[in-house]
């Protein structure tokens, strides 16, 4: 007989709530409960990474505003906004489950099974390093993970709807600077399962499609199970405690560490726009958007580039951009990499000159 | 010494699992950093974060908490402590950490209980490095460093 793993399905909920569900089961997996796969949906909320500032990431006002939740995962990763539209998956699990200690290794295999979930519902899936799941070079879910001793909770999301005009209004991503553009551009790097199915998959088939994938992955049989009398106590607990400022802001450092900064340049193969969101203080890019009018095949190259760009230390710059070409080679006729990092290389420039 | 390219130093004291090293100082306090093993696993560190000095953490609450590629968790705390001080460098540049994890310490911290106490539940010297030695082989743990 196959090993039985619970199957936990906590419904709608608000962010505080599901944080408090995510500490109390990975507390209860690091005392020995038996692994765990839990489907979740969110209200509307503005998660935060478990080191990330709120004031540093979300416009606050906006999300007081609208009520929308605002609050800090256990997991790591960026800040994201979710709600009723997407699918939340998580897996608590004993680290020995699996024949490998690395991190990253682990992540990529969780990945992978969450793709052939995907692939079950004829979704073109594909596991993007570090924590994207993407269809054709659109991000369709993210994921991200915490440990605690023993236990591992790895999560990620599958959009079966999304709002992206309210992202960039929730999350600080500097759409002023860009304006009509911003949403053109995020539009064309996020997806979903109802734009992809040109109809709507029941909630149902998502979380069936991605339960069987797991199962097959670990070799193992879900089983439909409630919280335990102890999870209980302690989800009572949490469910206050995550829920309070102190829990949120723990981490909350100014706004103006973070700076942004454009640059535009028109080259022998196009006009080439880059935009930088830079952690001054760690002198690191958080992320970078690259858009214009150049040729480029495959298409996905310039995400790729923008994943390979993320956290990378400024001074790495030219050398990252290069490896990147080397390992992808891509078709972008008149445009060279050295063009690409010269125009990042500005937007960095103007970043850093920004008055803090 | 090393096994399986992982980096140990016979000197140091460790926790049970090779998570985290530990080194006595002069005045009674205790540096914690993370060793070769817990560097490689955790992959990129892009972030770490130690308590305020002055906060007392018991068994089981971390110490400091770290982040690697969408990775989030406590560096475990073996005995009941009073953080002293994180170290500024590594909290700035914690990828000091996949670079020279037995320079870059993490944190500083006084023990609540003696320290001849705290001392007697970790290991080291020879012991240590047969129990270091037997994790990397256990879980086939092939150390590397990391570069900026």
């Amino acid at each position: 007989m196959m090993p039985q793993w619970r199957l936990l399905d906590t419904g709608l909920r608000s962010a505080a709530e599901n944080m408090a569900l995510d500490r109390t089961l990975l507390e209860s997996a690091q005392a020995g409960a038996c692994n765990t796969l839990r489907f979740l949906r969110f209200r509307p909320s503005a998660l935060i990474g478990f080191h990330q500032s709120p004031s540093q990431e979300l416009h606050l006002e906006y999300c007081r505003e609208q009520g929308i939740d605002v609050s800090r995962r256990i997991t790591g990763g960026g800040a994201l906004y979710c709600d009723e539209g997407q699918i939340g998956w998580e897996l608590f699990l004993d680290r020995r489950t699996f024949d490998t200690a690395d991190m990253l290794a682990i992540a990529g295999r969780v990945c992978d099974m969450a793709v052939q979930g995907l692939r079950r519902l004829g979704i073109d899936a594909a596991f993007r390093p570090r924590n994207d799941i993407e269809v054709a070079g659109r991000k369709i879910g993210g994921t991200g993970g915490a440990f605690d001793g023993e236990a591992l909770l790895y999560q990620g999301t599958v959009l079966v709807d999304f709002d992206v005009e309210r992202m960039l209004k929730v999350l600080r991503i500097p759409r002023e600077k860009l304006a009509d553009k911003a949403i053109a551009s995020a539009r064309e790097r996020i997806t979903t399962l109802n734009e992809l199915a040109g109809g709507r998959i029941p909630l149902e088939a998502v979380q069936e499609a991605l339960t069987e994938a797991f199962g097959e992955g670990f070799g193992v049989e879900f089983r439909r199970q409630e919280l335990t009398i102890g999870e209980q106590e302690l989800f009572a607990r949490y469910r206050l405690e995550m829920a309070s400022q102190a829990w949120v802001y723990e981490t909350d450092r100014p706004q103006l560490d973070v700076a942004t900064g454009s640059a535009l340049r028109k080259t022998a193969g196009g006009l080439v726009r880059a935009m930088l969101l830079v952690d001054r203080p760690r002198e690191r890019i958080k992320q970078a958007f690259i858009t214009g009018d150049f040729f480029v095949n495959p298409k996905r190259a310039i995400v790729d580039l923008e994943a390979a760009l993320r956290d990378c230390s400024c001074e790495r710059l030219p050398e990252i951009v290069e490896e990147f070409f080397a390992r992808h080679p891509a078709q972008m006729l008149l445009l060279t990499p050295a063009d690409i990092t010269a125009v990042i290389g500005e937007a960095l420039a103007r970043a850093n000159a920004v008055a803090s | 010494m090393e096994s399986n390219g992982c980096e140990f130093r016979p000197e140091l004291y460790y926790d049970k699992e090779y998570q985290i090293w530990l080194r006595r100082e002069e005045d009674g306090t205790i540096t914690v950093g993370m060793t070769d093993i817990s560097q490689t696993i955790a992959g990129k560190i892009l972030h770490a974060r130690v308590r305020r000095p002055g906060t007392m953490r018991p068994v089981g609450k971390p110490v400091a908490t770290i982040e690697s590629g969408k990775w989030a968790g406590p560096i475990p705390n073996v005995f009941d402590c009073v953080i002293v001080e994180g170290n500024q460098q590594v909290l700035e540049d914690p990828n000091l950490l996949n670079i020279e994890p037995y320079e870059a310490w993490i944190a500083r911290v006084r023990p609540v209980a003696p320290i001849s106490d705290v001392l007697a539940g970790l290991v080291t010297g020879e012991q240590a490095a047969q129990g270091y030695a037997e994790r990397c082989r256990r879980e086939d743990i092939k150390c590397t460093r990391g570069i900026r």
